[in-house]
C-alpha cells in the first residue's frame, strides 16, 4: 500500500483534572479509509475525535492532518469537518442555508454556492429540499443534512459522532450502507466514533478498539473477530465462551493444549497477544460450535452436556449447554433453516469443535 | 349544578371563573368607563355625555400632546435599547461563561429586595447637586463647580429606568441563551466562523426571541411610566403620563385625560407591533 497517511496521531494524552481520558495515543489513518474507534461509553472515543476536531485541546503528542502539526491550529481553521451526534442543525435556517453556511465563508459567487448546496443534497438524496425548514425534518433527514453541510465542505477528513445512535434501528441498517456507499465515491476519510460493534464492522475498512483511555487493537474488522488481542476486546466484539486451557506443547505457530471441557486441541498461535504463559485462555464463537443429539463426525474436541436454555433468535437459535467441570454454561448459536428448536432444555448433547476455530486469547488472568 | 361540575367543560369554567371575574371587574370594566369618558366632555359643572370626538380631535391637533407622546415613545425605546445593551452581556456571562448560574441570578434579582422609589431617590442623591458624583468630581478637582446636566433631564431618567429595568431584561436573554443546544455553536466553529462570526450568525438570531420578550417588557411600562419622569425627569423629561395625571388631578378634565390615557395605549402597541415584526424580519434575513 503507497497509500498516505491522512492522519498521524503519536504519544496523544488529555486529562481533565487528575481523570486521564485518553492515554498513549497512536494512530495513522489513511487517506480514503474508513476508520471506526469502537469502545463502550466513557472510554475516550470522543474525547479523541474532539481533539482531531480541535474541540478539544490535547495535553500530550502530537496531532498531524495532512502532515500539518495541529497544534496551535484552532478548530474553525482545521481540514475536517464534523457530523454531531445531535445532528446540531441551526434551526433559525432552512436545508439549504444549513448546507450553506460553511460556504458563505469561502470567496464564492450566489451561484456558486446554490450549486455546490443542490449537488451536496443531491448526494444524501434530499434534492430539491433547500427550503425545507430545519424543524420540519425527520431524524433521517437531519442526519442527512448533517452530513450533506460536513461534505460540502469538501474536507480531508470527516468526523463522526456516533451518526447514527438517534435513528431506529431499520434507518439506522440503511445509513450503514449509504454511509459507506458515499465514503467509497467520493474518498473522503471518515473517522466514526460508535459504541456498535455491528455498526463499526459492516462500515468500516479498520476499527480501534477503546478501553478506558487506551487504545487496545486497531485492525480489520475480520481480524478483530478472529484474532482478538485480550479477552476484553474478544467479549465486547461478538460472543465468544472463555474456557481455560492448559498448553502442553508449542511447535511451528500452534500450540498443544487441554482445553476445559473439550480435551487435547491444537491451537494456532495468536499473534496480536501481548503474553503467554502455560496458563492460556481459549476461546470459541457460539456460532463457530456443532450441536447435535448424536456424536457428530468430523471434529477435533467434544463435549458431552446438557441444554440448559433454548431460545428462539429469529436468524439464529441459541442454546446454553452445561457439563460437569464448567464454571459457565457454553453458548451455541446455529442458524436456522428449518424454524425448528431441536433442542429442548435437559436434553442431552454433543458439542463438536474444529482446532481452527479455538482462539489463542493469551495468559489466563487469576 | 352539580352535574355542570362533573363534565370538563364544566370544571374548566369553574377553574377559571376567579381569575376571569377579576380580570372583568379589575381591568374590563375600568378600561370601558375609560373609553366612555373619552367620548363625554368637561364643562366644569357637570360632564356632558353627549358622545363627541371633541377629545380626540384635541389630542390630534395639541402640539403639546404630540410633543410629549414623542418624547415618551423616544425615551422608552432609548431605556429599551440602553437595558437590552448592558443586560445582554451580562446574560451571556450567566449563561455561558459561569457554573454559580443561580448565585448571580439571585445577585442580580438583589435590587428588588428594597423599594422602586428608594432605588429613584437614591439616584437623585447620586446624580444631584450636591450628590455623590459631583462631590467626588469636585474633591477629585476634575470639575471646578458642580455639573447640572446630570439630573433632571431625560439622560437622567433614562439612567434611572435602565437601572430598574435590567433584571427583566437579563432574564429573558438568559433564558433563550441557556435553551441554545452548545453542539450548534461547535458546528459553527467546525464549518469555519470565528467567535465573533458565530455569535453573529448564530447565537443572536438564535436569542431574538428573548430580546423581543425583553424589549416588551420594558419598553410598554416605561412609555407610561410617571413616578421617574416626575422624580429625576424635571421639566425637560416630562413624559405623557405625567400629563394624563394633571388632567386627572388639577386640570379636573378626565374626559381628556381618558382620551390621553387610550391614545398613549394605541401608540404604545403600534410601535411594539412594528418592533416585533422588524426584529423577526430582521433576524430572518441572518444566514
Amino acid at each position: 500500500m503507497t497509500t498516505q497517511n491522512i492522519i498521524e496521531i503519536s504519544g496523544v494524552e488529555k486529562r481533565f483534572g487528575t481523570f486521564v481520558a485518553v492515554r498513549d495515543l497512536n494512530l495513522e489513518l489513511k487517506e480514503g479509509e474508513f476508520f471506526s474507534l469502537l469502545g463502550p461509553s466513557g472510554c475516550g472515543k470522543t474525547t479523541a475525535l474532539r481533539m482531531i476536531a480541535g474541540f478539544q485541546d490535547h495535553d500530550e503528542g502530537t496531532i498531524r492532518i495532512g502532515g500539518q502539526d495541529m497544534a496551535h491550529i484552532p478548530a474553525n481553521k482545521r481540514p475536517a469537518n464534523m457530523v454531531f451526534q445531535s445532528y446540531a442543525i441551526f434551526p433559525h435556517l432552512n436545508v439549504g442555508d444549513n448546507v450553506a453556511f460553511g460556504l458563505r465563508k469561502l470567496k464564492l459567487t450566489k451561484a456558486g454556492i446554490n450549486d455546490r448546496v443542490a449537488e451536496a443534497l443531491e448526494m444524501v438524496e434530499l434534492g430539491g429540499l433547500q427550503s425545507r425548514k430545519a424543524t420540519e425534518l425527520s431524524g433521517g433527514q437531519r442526519q442527512r443534512v448533517a452530513l450533506a453541510r460536513a461534505l460540502v465542505m469538501r474536507p480531508k477528513v470527516l468526523l463522526l459522532d456516533e451518526p447514527l445512535s438517534a435513528l431506529d434501528k431499520n434507518l439506522r441498517e440503511a445509513m450503514q450502507f449509504e454511509m459507506r456507499r458515499l465514503q467509497q465515491k467520493l474518498g473522503i476519510t471518515f473517522v466514526m466514533v460508535t459504541h456498535d460493534q455491528y455498526e463499526a464492522m459492516t462500515m468500516s475498512d479498520r476499527i480501534g478498539v477503546m478501553f478506558k483511555g487506551q487504545l487496545k487493537q486497531v485492525d480489520k474488522p475480520e481480524v478483530l473477530y478472529a484474532r482478538p488481542c485480550s479477552r476484553e476486546v474478544a467479549a465486547f466484539i461478538g460472543g465468544m465462551n472463555f474456557l481455560d486451557a492448559a498448553v502442553t506443547g508449542e511447535a511451528d505457530g500452534k500450540l498443544q493444549a487441554q482445553v476445559q471441557g473439550f480435551g487435547p486441541l491444537t491451537i494456532d498461535v495468536n499473534s496480536n497477544v501481548a503474553q503467554r504463559g502455560p496458563q492460556l485462555l481459549a476461546g470459541i464463537r457460539p456460532e463457530q460450535l456443532e450441536i447435535s443429539a448424536q456424536k457428530p463426525e468430523g471434529y477435533d474436541g467434544y463435549l458431552q452436556g446438557t441444554v440448559t436454555n433454548a431460545a428462539f433468535y429469529g436468524e439464529n437459535v441459541h442454546y446454553h449447554v452445561t457439563a460437569d467441570g464448567l464454571q459457565q454454561p457454553i453458548a451455541v448459536s446455529v442458524p436456522n433453516y428449518f424454524h425448528t428448536v431441536d433442542h429442548k432444555q435437559g436434553d442431552p448433547v454433543w458439542l463438536g469443535v474444529q482446532n481452527a476455530s479455538v482462539i489463542d486469547l493469551g495468559t489466563r488472568e487469576a | 349544578m352539580a352535574g355542570i361540575l362533573k363534565t370538563e367543560a364544566g370544571k374548566g369554567l369553574a377553574l377559571s371563573a376567579p381569575a376571569s371575574l377579576y380580570v372583568g371587574l379589575l381591568v374590563a370594566a375600568p378600561l370601558g368607563i375609560l373609553v366612555a369618558y373619552s367620548f363625554w366632555t368637561q364643562t366644569y359643572v357637570e360632564i356632558d355625555k353627549t358622545l363627541t370626538w371633541a377629545n380626540y380631535a384635541e389630542a390630534a391637533t395639541d402640539p403639546l400632546v404630540r410633543h410629549l407622546m414623542l418624547r415618551s415613545i423616544a425615551i422608552a425605546g432609548a431605556v429599551t435599547a440602553a437595558t437590552v445593551a448592558l443586560a445582554y452581556p451580562i446574560a451571556y456571562f450567566i449563561a455561558f461563561r459561569t457554573h454559580k448560574k443561580t448565585l448571580w441570578l439571585l445577585l442580580i434579582t438583589i435590587p428588588f429586595w428594597s423599594s422602586y422609589l428608594l432605588r429613584v431617590f437614591s439616584w437623585k442623591l447620586i446624580l444631584g447637586f450636591n450628590g455623590v458624583m459631583n462631590s467626588a468630581l469636585l474633591s477629585m478637582g476634575i470639575v471646578t463647580e458642580p455639573l447640572t446636566f446630570l439630573l433632571y433631564n431625560e439622560f437622567a431618567v433614562v439612567l434611572t429606568l435602565a437601572h430598574a429595568w435590567a433584571p427583566f431584561a437579563i432574564l429573558p436573554i438568559y433564558v433563550s441563551l441557556q435553551k441554545i443546544d452548545r453542539s450548534l455553536l461547535e458546528a459553527a466553529t467546525d464549518l469555519g466562523c470565528s467567535k465573533l462570526e458565530r455569535f453573529f450568525r448564530v447565537t443572536l438570531p438564535l436569542t431574538i426571541p428573548g430580546i423581543i420578550a425583553a424589549s416588551l417588557i420594558i419598553f410598554i411600562p416605561t412609555v407610561g411610566d410617571y413616578v421617574t419622569p416626575s422624580l429625576v425627569g424635571g421639566s425637560q423629561g416630562k413624559m405623557v403620563a405625567n400629563l394624563i395625571q394633571v388632567q386627572f388631578g388639577p386640570a379636573n378634565n378626565w374626559p381628556l385625560g381618558a382620551t390621553l390615557s387610550l391614545v398613549a395605549m394605541a401608540s404604545v402597541g403600534f410601535v411594539a407591533i412594528l418592533f416585533v415584526i422588524l426584529a423577526t424580519a430582521l433576524g430572518r434575513r441572518i444566514r
